[in-house]
């Protein structure tokens, strides 16, 4: 559906994103994860056509990846959440969905029955007729998502949708990103959340500092970079923190020694991989 | 197309929700029209004021009696001037009658049996109310000036004495020249006989009358080369639908800032349509609502105000050229100012100077000759060259493809310069 072919983007000498290679496979959840600044957001531009790759290619859709977003008329197989909220603050959320549904060709009953479904989509029926400039952050980002679907595109991208978000807005997300992955849809999901990331996605791509430090599924990523998990111990008032990959083994072998009161095994997480491939933590 | 149009449609419903952009595309210049347009109503349409060049060439007592007669009587703006210059304020237009009083004018004043004093004028065709005016107040005073004669008995005595002794002089005695000699002696207790009878000033003046028109008025056309419009609305419609234009590109490009900071000029871009269409449709929104609102005003300046465009085909050509040139412009301002203040910034802080050198604040009339050189940079000086054009200055279809040529002009090259360097992002 996506395929990125060994692509760079500089900004004058900074070099946003270097040598990205990717392909994505049928029906799955793709993930960027990365730091900020790690350059999520300008390979999402490139795969959306608003900026043109200084080397390599990205293409889409068809067997044989023929498709630059470039052109105009390969778009309407794809639909972008932006990170940033993009919506017209001085007319209603039905309206937005309108005037976005026209862009891509929808009218008549077709567009107003799409326009209802994203309405459903997003939990604003009961507010369809306000101006959005009167939403809550929530609401506003709800909508944001809902406006990238509104055509009904094979290939979604959401670009950090839960920036800003309180953890129940977030939930709610979370839930419609499943839903349309059920409904079939292939999707870009980037994020500088490593729980997100490992919740959501079928593979990651982790990247920094515009590289692509590895790709794969969470599991294999974990086992390959996760090295071992921490097991922390709590005998007597003394705590102790121990490295292993095998906690019952290692727990086994404390109690011999002394009489272990509280322990809390925390296996190695995408965080862990990202601190293993960069040195650095994933959060600032 | 119909994508085009519905961004169009989206932009000016957006418009319209903005107070702001409201206010500026369509109250601020309803507001001007009507101001100016009262303001210099007030001004230059007092009913007293005729502004008239006077060349007096006879320079006797009688023409300085006239003179200072027609001083006193008002509705007149009097100017002596030499002849030469009194002619050449006519032709500017600064001046809306030159009135003539040449040799021999005193004396034919001071015997109206002799000759009928004459004066002549010359007008700018287009002045005929206030010629016409000046004639009624110039045979006003004529006749005020044969009934001071007719009843000051010293002045008619030595009238009557001198015309006697030319008579008795020159003529022969016949029956004739008595009844001639006993009418003049008859004339000169006119007053006398008036007094006796208990009549008031109007007899005297019905007898003054029977001399026949006490002035004969001469009258030539000169054409000016540059007039002011009739009614001052005239001059103010135009100003406020250039008005109309600059609020309106200001409000646009201000639309595609404020869309390139909201994020949704990206999701425009990622939408399948070109750039091609995207400026387009604010070039198509832009137009429609300059296009709509000027007709609004215009028709209003019509039906209320008595604004009479000497042609409605050459105003729509100009509505349309200027619109086309605001437009363009809009485009190039978009990218000048990325930010909506910037735009805003960029916007009014281009369109006061260049407004106020091209008419805009002031009519370009009313400005010195170096000011209005000088504007011939501004988009707005040939804007309004167009709309006065069509609406008082009678201009030409040749006449009006200059002005028209330089705002289509101006606006293709703006609105070139904007799409070429349209981005999608603030950085
Ligand atoms: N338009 C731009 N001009 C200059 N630098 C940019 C631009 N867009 C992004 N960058 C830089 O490129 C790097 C990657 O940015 P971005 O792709 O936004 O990262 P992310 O989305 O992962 O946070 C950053 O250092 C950012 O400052
Ligand atoms: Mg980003």
């Amino acid at each position: 559906m996506l395929l990125f072919d060994h692509v760079s983007k500089s900004f004058g000498d900074l070099r946003a994103v270097d040598d990205l290679s990717f392909e994505l496979e049928a029906g799955e959840v793709f993930g960027l994860l990365g730091p900020n600044g790690a350059g999520k957001t300008t390979a999402i531009n490139m795969a959306v056509g608003l900026l043109e790759p200084d080397e390599g290619v990205v293409r889409f859709a068809g067997e044989t990846f023929d498709r630059d977003p470039r052109e105009a008329e390969n778009r309407q197989a794809l639909g972008l959440a932006p990170q940033s909220i993009a919506l017209y603050e001085e007319i209603s959320s039905a309206d937005n969905l309108r005037f976005f549904g026209r862009l891509h060709g929808l009218k008549g009953p077709d567009l107003e029955e799409r326009v209802s479904a994203c309405l459903d989509f997003a939990d604003l029926t009961d507010v369809r007729k306000k101006s959005v400039s009167k939403y809550s952050g929530g609401m506003k980002r709800r909508l944001n998502l809902a406006v990238a679907i509104v055509h009904d595109p094979d290939l979604v991208l959401l670009d950090e949708p839960t920036v800003g978000v309180d953890p129940q807005s977030r939930n709610a997300i979370f839930d419609r990103v499943e839903q349309l992955r059920d409904d079939g849809k292939q999707i870009v999901y980037t994020t500088h959340y490593m729980e997100e990331a490992q919740r959501l996605c079928d593979r990651v791509a982790i990247m920094d500092r515009g590289r692509l430090m590895a790709l794969d599924t969470v599991r294999a990523l974990i086992e390959a970079h996760g090295g071992p998990g921490k097991l922390a111990v709590q005998t007597g008032d003394k705590e102790s923190i121990h490295d292993t990959t095998d906690p019952l083994g290692t727990l086994a072998q404390l109690q011999e020694r002394e009489t272990v009161e509280h322990f809390q095994y925390r296996p190695p997480d995408l965080e862990t991989v990202f601190l293993n491939l960069t040195g650095r933590a994933l959060r600032d | 197309m119909s994508k085009i149009v519905a961004m169009a449609a989206k932009d000016i419903r957006i418009l319209f929700r903005d107070k702001l952009g409201f206010f500026f595309t369509v109250f601020f210049p309803l507001m001007m029209a009507i101001f100016f347009g009262a303001m210099f109503a007030n001004l230059s349409r007092g009913p007293a004021n005729i502004p008239v060049a006077l060349v007096d060439e006879d320079r006797t007592a009688g023409s300085e009696r006239f003179v200072t007669r027609l001083e006193a009587a008002g509705g007149l703006e009097l100017e002596q001037l030499p002849r030469e210059q009194a002619l050449e304020q006519v032709r500017r237009g600064q001046t809306a009658v030159m009135v003539t009083l040449s040799p021999g004018f005193g004396a034919a004043m001071d015997n109206p049996f002799q000759t009928t004093p004459r004066v002549e004028l010359a007008v700018d065709p287009t002045q005929f109310a206030a010629a016409g005016m000046t004639r009624g107040i110039l045979l006003e005073v004529a006749g005020a000036e044969l009934q001071a004669l007719m009843t000051d008995s010293a002045r008619i005595q030595a009238t009557n004495d001198r015309n006697r002794r030319l008579i008795e002089q020159f003529t022969p005695p016949s029956a004739a020249r008595d009844d001639f000699l006993t009418f003049i002696e008859l004339s000169s207790r006119v007053s006398t006989l008036v007094e006796q009878l208990g009549l008031d000033g109007n007899a005297t003046g019905a007898v003054a009358g029977g001399f026949g028109p006490p002035l004969e008025i001469g009258q030539t056309e000169v054409q000016a080369e540059q007039r002011g419009p009739t009614n001052s609305y005239a001059s103010s419609f135009p100003q406020a639908m250039l008005w109309v234009l600059i609020g309106g590109s200001v409000s646009f490009s201000m639309s595609i800032a404020i869309e390139r900071s909201r994020g949704t000029l990206m999701r425009l871009l990622v939408s399948p349509i070109t750039t091609r269409h995207l400026l387009a449709a604010k070039g198509l929104a832009c137009l429609t609502t300059t296009l709509v609102t000027s007709t609004a005003l215009i028709t209003l300046g019509v039906t209320v105000f008595g604004v009479k465009p000497t042609s409605y085909p050459l105003l729509a050509l100009a509505l349309l050229c200027a619109s086309i040139c605001f437009c363009g412009i809009m485009m190039a301002l978009s990218v000048i100012g990325k930010t909506e203040q910037a735009a805003a910034g960029v916007g009014w802080g281009l369109a006061l100077p260049f407004s106020m050198l091209g008419g805009g604040m002031v009519p370009l009339f009313l400005m010195p000759e170096w000011m209005q050189l000088l504007g011939n940079i501004s988009p707005m000086k040939w804007t309004l060259v167009a709309y006065e054009g069509a609406i008082w200055r009678g201009f030409t279809l040749t006449e009006m493809l200059a002005p028209c040529a330089v705002l289509v002009g101006i606006g293709v090259v703006a609105f070139a310069i904007g799409a070429r360097n349209l981005r999608w992002h603030t950085g």
